[in-house]
């Protein structure tokens, strides 16, 4: 949907990723102008009234962790962009730095000058072959141009910013366990606080911010802050999000509207719907670490309020379920991937999300009891006691879907599988 | 950047040499604080796995304890501390690419590989892994052999694609 395009025009505009395209759009003009007409406390005043916030999930607004930064009289301080997209069910930061690479290194370059550092990286997951070729031919083209290093576009400012490889572990994506990372150590959480905006990567003041939300700074400067914040639906909401549409779905892919429409426009409107004959069942609204919606909570607003309704906005990455999808297998994806990238730091993720695949392994093959369901909430409520975000939100998806879904699990207890999709309806 | 996995077909003897050649590509990575994930990238392109003898020397070079090392290598799924097939295919199990047929995908991978996820095929070539999402929903089911990104892809095309990989190799 090119039109509703604000931030991430140039998705759509072709080789927008080589550098001379990319000034072709007025790139980089946001950044000379930022750095050498604005104060830096004008840009993070900017950023504040644009009401712009982190969207790697968490949403806490990005001025607000600037000037914290900026505040710490601590040096050097460090400006990281967060590339480690690795939720299930989203992919929109791949097409942020497969597509558009140079928008988000604009964005970094600003937001750099805004709390004085002049160090920064950039970290992708290793799996992203070519979003990693593309950024590096993207930093590479920078500094044969005099956009990065010892005068930054003729300002006098001096920022370096390296690419640095992810190996395979989606807890890297948790700010510090991407420090220890980028430290060259196992990527285990650490504990907060101290934040990261006074305590990041070495142990200094840093800005994490995610792809998307770097992307967005540039527009905000080149546009202004009235501009970004109408962009939103509503007035909690500034901005657009790209949210990210798979699962049993006519149009997969990705879809940059204004941050907070509703998952029945995204989903009917955008995505085409569901094919001929399949009747929608629920979704999930951010990736694998949200909790279920059913059908009938078609009208929710894709944005953080959707606390609400015990889920998570996360990533904006949307999976459509139909009927022919069993509530039990897809509360086991999702148990598998936790299990899977659960770091084994702390006891109650290392444990508890082993003990949830056992448990829907047993619903799934008919060998499940009544205080199987019971069981889940039980290891739930310890597993709310993990160390970091992981832990915390690996269980609601499970015991989300077991609730919601509660007559489907129950007959897995009585041996049958109202969808007919899992082990125990091929036996 | 180097590839991610590349295994690549190395003998006994010029072990040592490559071993050496790793010696001395560690020397810009020295000034580099924190750069050991890098080093490691480095030492399984050389050698399509990280060896213990490279643990030994990047341990060495860049001032780490081995364990420290050692520690870092088994925790991330990208790095290898044994010889590797040439091509890894990397079948996405979460939860869009096994509504879109996953598991089918995968059940045919493994039929046409020969062998257990995890485990080389019986002519040494293929090794089908069970992986976490690889962030190409959109291209559901989708599936990676090293870091080349297949998707849409169906039962009959996974046949094909293994196929082709192994006449590659002829």
């Amino acid at each position: 949907m090119p039109e509703l395009l604000a931030v991430n025009k140039n998705l759509f505009v072709e080789d927008a990723w080589q550098l001379d395209v990319f000034k072709g759009t007025g790139g980089y003009e946001r950044a000379r102008r930022a750095l050498t007409e604005m104060s830096p406390e004008d840009l993070i005043a900017m950023m504040e009234a644009s009401g712009l916030k982190g969207r790697g999930g968490a949403f806490f607004p990005t001025g607000m962790k600037w000037k914290f930064v900026r505040a710490d009289p601590n040096t050097p301080r460090y400006v990281i962009a967060n590339g480690d997209e690795s939720e299930p069910g989203t992919f929109c930061n791949r097409f942020n730095m497969e597509l558009d690479p140079h928008l988000f290194i604009e964005g970094m370059i600003i937001a750099a000058y805004a709390v004085d550092s002049h160090f920064g990286y950039i970290y992708i997951r290793g799996e992203y072959g070519r979003a990693i070729e593309r950024v590096e031919q993207a930093l590479a083209d920078c500094y044969a141009d005099g956009i990065l290093g010892e005068d930054v576009l003729g300002s006098g400012y001096k920022l370096d910013l390296r690419l640095r490889r992810g190996a395979g572990a989606y807890i890297c994506g948790e700010e510090t366990a991407l420090f220890n990372s980028l430290e060259g150590k196992r990527g285990n959480p650490r504990f907060k606080p101290p934040f990261p905006t006074n305590s990041g990567v070495w142990r200094k003041p840093t800005v994490i911010n995610n792809i998307e939300t770097f992307a967005c700074v540039p527009l905000i400067v080149e546009n202004g802050a009235e501009w970004f914040q109408d962009l939103g639906e509503g007035d909690e909401n500034a901005g657009t999000k790209i949210y990210c549409l798979s699962g049993v779905i006519n149009n997969p892919g990705v879809y940059e509207l204004p941050m907070g429409v509703t998952a029945r426009e995204l989903i009917y409107e955008y995505g085409g719907g569901l094919p001929e004959g399949r009747t929608l069942k629920g979704f999930k609204p951010g990736g694998a670490s949200a909790a279920i919606l059913t059908a009938e909570q078609l009208d929710v607003r894709l944005d953080p309020s959707i606390a609400q309704y015990n889920t998570i906005m996360g990533t904006g990455g949307v999976i459509v379920m139909d009927e022919t999808v069993c509530m039990v297998d897809a509360a086991y994806r999702d148990a598998l991937f936790f299990e899977e990238e659960s770091c084994g730091f702390c006891i109650p993720c290392r444990e508890g999300t082993p003990n949830l695949v056992q448990i829907l392994e047993r619903l799934m093959h008919g060998q499940g009891v009544m205080a199987d369901l019971q069981l889940m909430e039980e290891i739930g409520d310890s597993m709310a006691s993990s160390f970091c975000g992981l832990g915390q939100f690996a269980y609601r998806p499970v015991v989300g879907a077991a609730e919601k879904y509660h007559d489907e699990f129950v007959a897995h207890v009585e041996g049958s599988c109202p969808a007919g999709s899992c082990p125990i309806a091929k036996n | 950047m180097t590839q991610a996995t590349g295994p690549v077909e190395q003998t006994q003897a010029d072990q040592s040499t490559v071993l050496e050649s790793l010696r001395t590509r560690l020397a810009d990575l020295k000034d580099e604080p924190g750069s050991l994930l890098e080093a490691l990238y480095i030492a399984q392109e050389m050698l399509g796995y990280v060896a213990p003898e490279s643990i030994e020397i990047i341990a060495e070079e860049l001032g780490y304890p081995e364990a420290h090392v050692f520690g870092v290598v088994t925790f991330y799924t990208l790095f290898y501390t044994e010889p590797q097939p040439k091509h890894i295919v990397r079948v996405c199990r979460d939860l869009s690419c096994h509504i879109a047929g996953a598991t089918e995908i995968a059940a045919r991978a493994r039929q046409e590989i020969g062998a257990h996820p995890g485990h080389a095929s019986p002519d040494g070539l293929l090794k089908l892994e069970l992986v976490s999402c690889l962030g190409q929903c959109e291209k559901q089911p989708a599936l990676m052999v090293n870091l080349d990104v297949h998707g849409p892809v169906t039962e009959e095309g996974v046949s094909d694609l293994i196929r082709s990989l192994r006449e590659e190799d002829q």
